[in-house]
């Protein structure tokens, strides 16, 4: 949609930048990244939790290169979703197909942190006053988002729809990661004592957590298996790594509760500060942190704790382990 | 009828993502160090709708199947207020067993099942809020039931014993709405599937638990004074998503006057009721919420509602002053607060650590008040006028409601009974002195394994046990007997047991028109209310709590018998700063008559 808007006179295309300044901003962005092609699903798993599973992701680069890389997805619905990966500068259009056996009700995709128009806000009318922007069975709704510059981040994607129109099904397990990676390619970080900009290209593995009430659900994004591999880690995972390699965490709130993510003998810049190291974060609902660290540095190989240090939530087993190898 | 849970019971195909094999071995094996932790083959997601406490997302049943070594996921989602995920009962030496959160929250379980058998889950602040779960070995011939269930109070029986199929029919009772008994219909059919279901080896009929009995209403002959108030909590509303009404019955001719519904506040709940002096004002709780709300009792139209706190469970005042106290059964403290059309929280009084008091009581004199606390073994005895608490350990598995008479000695019912030795009990409590007097067995004539009952003392799981106004008897309604067992208490023994209702539970005296007491008895699972001739000690009445003129009730007719507020109050004590009100123009007209017909023994001469 943003391609079309060039064709517009100056003179319109600055008066609709002014009546919504994300245009300006989405325009150029679009034109220097690539373009997602993504088709999700909202299906039930077996257990009747909700989820969203990946049907097709294509990417057009900005040198018209293609490439579909709907392989790198784990098959089937997973808590949390598909992790979408951009970098600034891309553009994505996300189909939503309603797969819920038995449910008429609709079911959608509000996203968080990229540049949207109001009607892919992911919500229904009764909300938004334009569009019930979801997707019904049998009839799918197509979202348009920009990873404008400055939205570089880990973002959370979550229904906004179903059963409720004003809460949506989030709480039953439809909700899913999006990476907006910086344009740099590079993510500043604490490695051996000194806050370095670490190229992306290096990190081998990234541990996505979602903290929902006394539960953490993973997955790992693997980037040694060619092609990239998205592999789902259910609850209170083990998260793994070899001694030495950078990786990165994401950690993200859903729900009603407040954690504290606390990792054993590890320790990132805090987000926001020069090289202030921290070892725990405050998460609250769909607030998130995004950190990475060298695996067992200064301390070796161990199986290192993480877990929410809300001693309620503790005693309710919200932990796992970091385990790391020679 | 509807048999949507059982069908998808019978239904359920096991289909399952295993965790492990999710990681694709093939050439990630060296590569992939993380490890899965677990997925849920099943859900359980607590309500506040009645009979889907713990609700399948799939079946909206409370009953899931799954296979050894898989997990259910138990957690809380449509509901205002905090619970707790306990195990009511278990395989014997299951791993990881038995599930008890310590305190009420909004925490979840995710909990693997190694051992086939039956296993049920509740809350401790709402013990009848039930879900199963049967692990299911697919092996053998029909559903898994085990050999054995281990007990929360410490028992272990066999599953073929008397006590298990109480058991197994108050779940499915309690958790099939369509299965609770309805007296606008000539008989109460209890119909399970053909299920089959494996006790360690024979294999029998789920269906076998089967059973009829005729409905027939009964109206009392000699009229009660004033009026009674029952919270049919279950009842649906139209205009709300929130369960629950309080039915107002003229005790002269036994009809229902109205039901208040509180439907632009949404009452959720309404559990249990109190009123001020003069009988304006009625004080209603909202249990699974953290609500009180205040209406006029003539009118029913509502003052206001309140945020109290987390699971409000019973109002009641002090009669010497009219201050409420609402008891917090999801907290650790009563709240006071002043009588009148806006209560006003005045304080707290802190019952001890992890308490969650239920059904308190406050003596007729105004001096003390004790509260049974559901999530402690112990009782606290407050002295109302300095404040100053005392909890005492009473070893009573889930004391749910107390009950002091004129000489300060206490009943406290004991849900799941006294371990090791007694499966249900009344403790006895000695207000002045602070201590624990003794327990009694109710349910002495009861053999669990072969069910025979030969005697009197035949009451399992007592909730509300008052002491009649003339202090001569303990009534208690018992929900796994379904049984009223009344009590001498000049000897402490029972001396009659009389037949209740599915989900037997609240109880309370009233005025019996030219003396004497009823006591009326609410069940939860049926529509009627249960009068009781304390002069006979027999069923005098079962009178229709469903209003077929009301056309705002949208289902569940008349269920959810829980608090029971006849007015007059019978208790002299508690009558006392009305009568003084008699002639001062603070009353209405309509009370004024009730109070003429309240005869001297009944003031307490
Ligand atoms: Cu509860
Ligand atoms: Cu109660």
């Amino acid at each position: 949609m943003t391609r079309t808007r060039p064709q517009c006179g100056l003179s319109l295309f600055l008066a609709l930048s002014l009546t919504w300044p994300g245009a300006l901003l989405a325009a150029s962005a679009a034109s220097a990244g690539d373009q997602h092609l993504i088709t999700l699903k909202a299906s039930a798993m077996p257990s009747g939790q909700l989820a969203y599973e990946m049907v097709s992701h294509k990417v057009k680069s900005s040198t018209g290169k293609e490439s579909d890389l709907t392989e790198r997805y784990a098959s089937g619905p997973t808590i949390p979703g598909p992790t979408l990966v951009m970098k600034e500068g891309d553009a994505a259009e996300v189909t939503l197909q309603h797969g819920i056996d038995d449910a008429q009700l609709p079911v959608s995709i509000h996203v968080h942190g990229v540049h949207y128009k109001i009607d892919s806000d992911g919500t229904m009318k009764l909300l938004n006053g334009v569009a019930d922007e979801a997707a019904f069975p049998g009839r799918p709704y197509t979202y348009k988002w920009t990873a404008a510059p400055g939205t570089a981040g880990t973002w959370a994607y979550h229904d906004h729809a179903f059963g409720n129109p004003m809460l949506g099904a989030e709480d039953k397990g439809l909700f899913g990661t999006l990476i907006i990676n910086p344009a740099s390619g590079k993510v500043p970080a604490l490695i051996d004592g000194k806050v370095v900009d670490v190229d992306l290209a290096d990190i081998k593995r990234e541990f996505i957590l979602w903290m929902h009430e006394t539960t953490f659900w993973g997955q790992e994004l693997n980037h040694i298996i060619e092609g990239g591999k998205e592999i789902p880690l259910w609850t209170n995972p083990t998260v793994g790594a070899r001694l030495g390699e950078k990786v990165r965490f994401h950690v993200i709130g859903i729900g009603t509760a407040f954690h504290t993510f606390h990792l054993h003998a590890h320790r990132w810049i805090e987000a926001g500060t020069v090289g202030g190291a921290v070892d725990t974060v405050n998460v609250g609902p769909i607030s998130r942190t995004s950190f990475v660290v060298k695996a067992g540095e200064g301390v070796g190989p161990g199986d290192w704790h993480y877990h929410c240090h809300v001693i309620q939530h503790m005693q309710s087993g919200m932990m796992g382990d970091f385990k790391v190898v020679e | 009828m509807n048999y949507t849970s059982f069908l998808a019971l019978a239904l359920v195909a096991f289909p399952l993502t295993n965790a492990a094999n999710a990681v694709e071995r093939s050439k990630s094996e060296d590569v992939i160090i993380s490890r899965p932790g677990v997925l849920p083959s099943a859900v359980l997601e607590m309500t506040d709708e009645p009979g889907k406490w713990f609700k399948d997302p799939k079946s909206g049943g409370s009953l899931v199947v799954i296979k050894p070594g898989q997990a259910v996921l138990i957690k809380m989602t449509d509901t205002n207020t905090d619970h707790t995920i306990t195990s009511l009962l278990w395989q014997p030496g299951a791993a990881n067993f038995p599930v008890d959160q310590e305190r009420p929250s909004n925490a979840s379980v995710t909990q693997t099942f190694d051992k086939p058998g039956l296993y049920v889950f509740t809350c401790k602040v709402h013990p009848y809020m039930l879900g199963a779960v049967v692990v299911d070995d697919p092996t053998t011939e029909g559903l898994d039931i085990g050999a054995e269930i281990q007990l929360v109070t410490g028992a272990k029986v066999p599953t073929t014993s008397d006590i298990a199929k109480k058991l197994l029919r108050t779940f499915f009772i309690g958790t099939t709405p369509a299965l609770w008994r309805d007296y606008r219909t000539p008989n109460w059919e209890v119909k399970l599937p053909d299920l089959p279901i494996n006790l360690a080896g024979s294999v029998l009929k789920l269906s076998a638990l089967n059973f009829s009995e005729p409905n027939a209403l009964l109206q009392p002959q000699i009229p009660g004074v004033g009026e009674v108030w029952v919270d049919t909590q279950f009842e649906g509303v139209s205009g709300k998503t929130k369960h629950g009404t309080a039915t107002q019955i003229d005790a002269s001719n036994w009809t229902i006057k109205q039901k208040v519904k509180g439907v632009e506040q949404n009452m959720n709940n309404p559990h249990n009721m109190w009123t001020d002096a003069t009988y304006k004002y009625i004080y209603q709780t909202e249990w699974f919420d953290k609500r009180l709300t205040t209406f006029d009792r003539a009118s029913g139209k509502v003052y206001n509602t309140q945020v109290v706190g987390q699971n409000p469970s019973h109002a009641m005042s002090n009669p010497l002053n009219g201050m409420l106290y609402v008891a917090l059964n999801g907290e650790d403290r009563v709240l006071k607060l002043s009588p009148g059309e806006f209560p006003t929280a005045l304080g707290n009084i802190n019952t001890g650590p992890h308490t969650g008091p239920h059904g308190h009581h406050i003596t007729d004199d105004g001096k003390y008040m004790i509260t049974p606390n559901a999530l402690a073994s112990s009782v606290t005895i407050v002295d109302l006028a300095s404040e100053q608490a005392t909890e005492i350990p009473t070893g009573g598995v889930i004391p749910i409601a107390a009950w002091s008479d004129m000489d300060h000695k206490a009943y406290v019912a004991n849900l799941l009974g006294t371990p090791p030795k007694m499966l249900s009990s009344l403790t006895v409590i000695d207000i002045d002195g602070k201590k624990k007097i003794k327990d009694i067995d109710l349910a002495e004539n009861y053999d669990p394994i072969s069910g025979e009952h030969k005697g009197e003392a035949y009451g399992l799981g007592p909730i509300q046990t008052p002491v009649s106004p003339d202090g001569k008897y303990v009534v208690s309604a018992n929900f796994l007997s379904t049984t009223i067992t009344i009590l001498d208490t000049k000897t402490d023994k029972v001396v009659k047991s009389l037949p209740c209702e599915p989900g037997c539970h609240g109880v309370n005296f009233g005025l019996k028109k030219g003396g004497g007491y009823y006591a009326y008895v609410a069940s939860k699972f049926a529509n009627d209310l249960l009068v009781v001739d304390m002069d006979k000690l027999d069923i005098a009445g079962r009178i229709l709590l469903v209003d077929p003129k009301d056309g705002q009730i949208t289902g569940n007719y008349g269920m959810g018998g829980q608090g029971v507020l006849p007015l007059p109050l019978a208790d002299a004590g508690m009558l006392a700063p009305t009568l003084k009100l008699v002639g001062t123009g603070k009353l209405s007209p309509e009370v004024e008559g009730w109070l003429t017909l309240v005869t001297q023994q009944q003031r307490g001469n």
